[in-house]
């Protein structure tokens, strides 16, 4: 269990903003931080690995003390162990990519885990290279690895996959649930991307203005029925269209238009730009070869 | 045949420059990068006043301050048997500070373009400062470590006005290349002066020459 | 959406497929879903569901006696009708609840649909979609 409860004034581009956050973490899961840019997601990610100390506050993992203002305990960030995956995934360029995982162990400390992570994340083929010659995905899972490899007691996320193209987003979104599971972690990521964190998280604490304003799972948050339907999605409305009794709305899901039906009753209750949930039974689609 | 003692003298004051700049500037050159203390302009512009300041200005504050019958210099001669004023090693002192800004700037501004997350990123793995220093920042700037150490190199070499106040011009001692010009100009020895001048243009050449192609990568193109 | 309360009375499972029995009002309503009770957690006899599908899947058949493979039937009487250009909203009373179901108005001029008329609604195993 993370206990957190963090004061710190920020600047942001509105003027003044208060973070105040005062939650628990259960250990072991799986929680996306959701929110506009701005609203201090980051900021809470950096105070928890001690990169950045609030004015008041107290952070207790696992019944150990990282930060406690009151008594002056704040622990450096090298000492709390957390795993951090950047948004510019910081490889460092001097290194290939067996090097920046080596570098992250302890002196003397057996490189076991090093193969072994280098297996798990599929990296065998990349670990001579150097990360200039990687892409953007390969990168990504370069710097997963290099987070687990202290094995850390949180691996935090700041928004690991926003660059990356929908394909290879999936995939890695695959391979952090896979490392999440495995390695037993308590998992803290940033995302703005709802299907992404249907998929992945557990918990979804909602941001606005340096405070949670909701949290829970996140059907609870976005207010979904969770079906049990095969074919679903989550896209932007992006056209309302009102035919008789129907609604015929226009969704863009990824790169692709469509459109769906809904009764009066639903349609009325949507404007555009909502995010919306798109299920079907998996029996209903016709499939044709395209290629 | 010319004397080639003010030449060695000057290779010799410019390595042992250029090796203490590099201690200095380095934690220096860190700091500044790094520090969010409000004292941080006021350090800033004390390292680039020798860019501006006429070299006789450093130089004769530094021979004032030097000087055996200020409290300074004699406490220097004093309990540390230095003798700063017309001495090798008051030449050194003098040199880098006045090659301070061409050591530090570069070093500087090679940390500060280099991404805010490397040194978080090390933190967060559990490395502390100065193993990042050493393992991820200074690997990653080594073109600007290399423009540092070539620009106060070469500026050492070239300097005039701070070695002839501090210096004096004792041959074997002081009397740098730059000074023996001077010299020789003056006693019209125009041949000579052309044989000193010819060696330190071509040395200075071929230094800079050599900086702008490692660090334009036209060497890696070279031998790729 | 229609969406009914039930109770789950059956589950019978064929590799990932599963033919789930609803009791919803003491009927019974058929369902198969791509999920068996591993995959799925919530699938367990005697576990509270609702039962989703949408009013254009509902089949309105005149009368009650119907030699079809439909599965869900329900008999009810028309509550009411709201008829367009080509289409047409029914509410129909049945024992499950009321139930919408949207269907050409075409069909309901040829079955001669009206307020009150005795229809069965049905729906296909498969449109059904079941939720915690």
């Amino acid at each position: 269990m993370i206990e957190i409860a963090i004061h710190k004034k920020l600047k942001a581009a509105t003027g003044e903003m208060l973070l105040d956050i005062n939650t628990t973490i259960e250990q072991g899961s799986l929680v996306t931080l959701y929110g506009k840019s701005g609203v201090g997601k980051t900021t809470i990610l950096r105070i928890l690995s001690g990169l950045l100390k609030p004015e008041k506050g107290k952070i207790i993992v696992n019944g150990t003390t990282w930060l406690d203002t009151e008594k002056g305990i704040n622990l450096k960030p090298q000492k709390r162990k957390v795993g951090f995956v950047f948004q510019d995934y910081a490889l460092f360029p001097n290194m290939t990519v067996k090097e920046n995982l080596q570098y992250a162990l302890n002196k003397g400390e057996n490189s076991k885990i090093v193969d072994n992570l280098i297996q798990i994340i599929e990296l065998d083929e990349l670990q001579n290279r150097k990360p200039e010659t990687l892409s953007g995905g390969q990168k990504q899972r370069v710097a997963l690895a290099r987070a687990l490899v202290q094995k850390p007691s949180i691996l935090m996320l700041d928004e690991p996959l926003s660059a990356l193209d929908s394909e290879i987003r999936f995939k890695l979104q695959q391979y952090i649930i896979k490392v999440h599971k495995e390695f037993k972690l308590t998992t803290i990521l940033i995302s703005h991307d709802v299907s992404e964190i249907i998929r992945m998280s557990d918990t979804l604490f909602e941001i606005e203005h340096g405070k949670i304003i909701r949290r829970g799972k996140p059907n609870e948050v976005f207010k979904y029925k969770e079906l049990n339907a095969k074919f679903q999605f989550t896209g932007d409305l992006i056209e309302i269209e009102k035919q008789d009794f129907l609604y015929i709305l226009t969704i863009r899901i990824g790169k692709d238009l469509v459109k769906v039906v809904a009764d009066e009753s639903e349609g009325k209750m949507l404007t555009v730009g909502d995010k919306i949930l798109v299920a079907s039974k998996a029996f209903n689609p016709v499939i044709h070869k395209i290629s | 045949m010319i004397d080639w003692s003010p030449l060695i003298l000057t290779f010799k004051l410019a390595v042992i420059t250029t090796f203490l700049l590099l201690l200095i500037s380095i934690p220096l050159a860190y700091w500044l990068a790094y520090t969010k203390l409000k004292i941080k302009p006021i350090i800033e512009t004390l390292v680039s006043m020798p860019l501006v300041l006429p070299p006789t200005v450093i130089g004769f504050y530094l021979l004032i301050a030097f000087s055996p019958s200020n409290s300074f210099g004699e406490w220097l001669h004093e309990f540390l048997g230095l003798q700063l004023v017309f001495s090798f090693e008051g030449l050194i002192i003098a040199s880098i500070i006045y090659s301070l800004p061409f050591m530090v700037h570069p070093i500087q501004s090679g940390l500060s373009n280099l991404p805010a997350s490397f040194l978080d990123a090390s933190s967060v793995l559990g490395k502390s400062n100065l193993n990042t220093l050493f393992k991820v920042l200074l690997p990653n700037i080594k073109p600007s470590l290399l423009t540092g150490i070539v620009l106060a190199f070469a500026h050492t070499i070239g300097e005039f006005g701070v070695v002839l106040m501090i210096g004096g011009n004792i041959p074997g001692k002081t009397k740098v290349a730059s000074i023996a010009i001077y010299d020789e100009v003056e006693a019209l020895n125009y041949a000579t002066a052309n044989t000193y001048s010819l060696i330190l243009f071509a040395l200075s050449f071929c230094i800079l020459l050599t900086v702008y192609l490692i660090n334009g990568g036209y060497l890696k193109q070279i031998y790729k | 959406m229609n969406i009914l309360k039930g109770e789950i009375e059956n589950i019978k499972v064929s590799g990932s497929l599963s033919l789930v029995h609803i009791n919803v009002l003491k009927t019974r309503i058929s369902a198969i879903v791509i999920d068996t009770p591993k995959t799925e957690p919530f699938l367990k006899i005697g576990n509270n569901i609702d039962v989703v599908f949408k009013e254009t899947e509902v089949i309105i058949g005149k009368g009650i006696h119907h030699n079809i493979s439909m599965q869900n039937k329900f008999i009810g009487n028309i509550l009411s009708i709201e008829s367009r250009d080509l289409l047409s909203k029914l509410v129909v009373n049945t024992s499950v609840g009321k139930i919408t179901s949207i269907i050409t108005t075409n069909a309901v001029k040829q079955l001669e649909l009206e307020i009150g008329t005795e229809v069965t609604a049905m729906v296909k195993t498969n449109e059904i979609m079941l939720s915690e």
